[in-house]
């Protein structure tokens, strides 16, 4: 049997069209459950029988070559603040976070395309083999994510049924176990009725959306998830054919209802976005959530050429970067401190990146 | 057929939903249709997703994620009943919405499958399989592809490339009972 069956070819017919698409699409994910047989699920595993599974997988990741420079973090060992970047970025399940023993992480990062691979060991499944990547690219996370799993397939067996398929801890991902969300940014559709409409049309083919923020009611920055609900009933293919679809026309609507703004209300708009600008430029303490909302403006500003004024930048890139956490971690600051001096660092790290000439 | 809205036009569109073994019913002019659309003539008919949406009166909480919790309500189960390999009971499976191992599925397959039917709305796994998996799984997986392939080919009337994959068909059925 060849290797090249499991790969999947992306469709590149649209692609003129959709130019702008990584700057509307600002991330892909691609994640992968699975579980091995004859052990029993995480969740009622006592921490010996975690270490244990563990133990093993490990020694077989670390003795097989194919799976190139991975690095190891047991989550049990990192301490304090960046253990809480490991559980936000991995999305380990932060109700379990005082169970933490057996729990473990493989990172495999490519900082030529800024992509990264992860091996999440022992979190609700036994293994999820995830792929990150920047814009849109969800056939190519998957094809990322196929590698690494045919890799763990030669020697150890993954619990699959002929009726459920891949067998989950959560009835929520039998079948493929797999789970494609993107990060949209849509800041004229979320002010606007076109945003309802889509949500309707896309709950209607079985996928979900929500705030990118899940712990928050409110949606900040504009920014959302887009994912598939369904897991069991289709195949791979489809899964990912539909979201491609789905996120072509997420990029089409979002276009569509920038182009008619441009042309109905452009000096309210370019007023919105110089406001946005004069706030970051000149204010001396910003929060995390007043932060995105700006630079959310200011990104809309850039993408529609109204504004020259910043350097391009990558929006998802200081989503990251300016979380209270990431920047206590980044300026290497204990907990002690107060909530002010963290807004004064954010502004100032936001005018370092997009003021010209700083 | 009358138009459910008006009652006076004729009804010509016609909206079926089917979730699990649920059917709602829903028939329309084009007229009531077009106002629950806010959409103009031409790109009527791509929306009617949109419509029956609208008209089903789903889709409020979408902003929200699925709520699992719902799907679990009524997962009847008999007290005491464990399963064997991992001890896990339906209580325990019901608070937390996971289930023990992968033996509890097939322990608790009345129970759960409801459930399951509920969440992903069907029982049939189409995904990929596994490498080392038995050898009548992979002849049913080839077999299920293959009938697919061949129902499209007719479709699109391509005879010649039906018949070849028929007869692929048969030789496989006929192998799968020689072991």
């Amino acid at each position: 049997m060849s290797d090249k069956k499991f790969y999947l070819l992306e469709d590149r017919t649209s692609k003129s069209k959709f130019k702008n698409k990584n700057k509307i699409i600002l991330n892909t994910k691609v994640s992968l459950s699975r579980n091995l047989v004859d052990h029993k699920f995480v969740d009622i595993s006592g921490s010996q029988e975690k270490i244990a599974l563990l133990e093993e997988i490990k020694k077989y990741v670390d003795n097989n070559k194919k799976f190139g420079n991975f690095q190891f973090y047991d989550i049990k060992v990192i301490k304090g603040l960046q253990r809480e970047l490991f559980l936000m970025d991995y999305m380990i399940d932060s109700e379990m976070s005082r169970r933490l023993s057996g729990k473990g992480v493989y990172i495999k990062e490519d900082r030529a395309v800024r992509s990264s691979s992860a091996i999440i060991i022992n979190n609700e499944d036994h293994v999820r083999i995830q792929s990150v990547y920047p814009g849109l690219k969800i056939y190519k996370a998957y094809n990322e994510v196929m590698k690494i799993e045919k890799y763990f397939e030669k020697g150890l067996t993954f619990a699959f049924d002929r009726k459920l398929g891949y067998l989950t801890a959560s009835p929520s991902n039998l079948g493929t176990a797999l789970r494609v969300s993107v990060i949209v940014h849509l800041p004229v559709l979320a002010a606007s009725t076109g945003l309802v409409d889509l949500l309707k049309r896309i709950g209607k083919i079985g996928c979900q959306i929500g705030g990118y923020f899940r712990s928050q009611p409110e949606v900040t920055g504009n920014l959302f998830e887009v994912y598939n609900g369904v897991t069991l009933g289709k195949g791979e293919r489809e899964i990912l054919d539909e979201m491609k679809a789905i996120c072509l026309s997420i990029i089409e609507e979002e276009q569509k209802a920038r182009a008619q703004i441009k042309r109905n209300d452009l000096l309210g708009i370019k007023d919105n976005v110089y406001r946005s600008y004069g706030l970051i430029k000149y204010s001396k303490i910003l929060s995390y959530e007043e932060a995105l909302e700006l630079l959310s403006i200011i990104r809309l500003g850039l993408d529609l050429d109204l504004i020259d004024d910043v350097n391009d930048f990558d929006f998802f890139e200081l989503v990251n970067k300016l979380s209270d956490s990431r920047i206590m971690v980044d300026m290497e600051i204990n907990d002690k401190i107060k909530g002010d001096r963290i807004d004064l660092i954010r502004a100032d790290i936001i005018r370092e990146k997009i003021l010209k000439g700083s | 057929m009358k138009c459910d809205l008006c009652h006076v036009n004729e009804a010509t569109i016609h909206l079926i939903k089917i979730q699990g073994d649920r059917v709602e019913r829903i028939n329309l002019c084009k007229e009531c249709a077009k106002k629950f659309s806010f959409l103009s003539d031409e790109n009527f008919y791509e929306d009617l997703a949109g419509i029956l949406y609208k008209l089903l009166g789903e889709g409020s909480d979408n902003l929200s994620y699925k709520k699992d919790k719902k799907f679990w309500k009524n997962l009847k189960y008999a007290r005491n009943r464990k399963c064997p390999y991992c001890g896990t009971d339906l209580n325990t499976i019901k608070r937390s919405g996971k289930v023990g191992c992968s033996n509890c599925y097939s322990e608790f397959k009345n129970e759960l499958f409801p459930v399951i039917m509920s969440i992903q709305g069907s029982l049939e796994n189409k995904s990929k399989i596994p490498v080392n998996t038995t050898r009548k799984i992979k002849l049913e997986k080839s077999l299920r592809d293959l009938k697919n392939k061949l129902q499209n080919e007719i479709v699109i009337e391509n005879f010649e490339e039906a018949a070849k994959i028929r007869d692929r068909i048969r030789r496989l059925e006929r192998n799968k009972y020689v072991r």
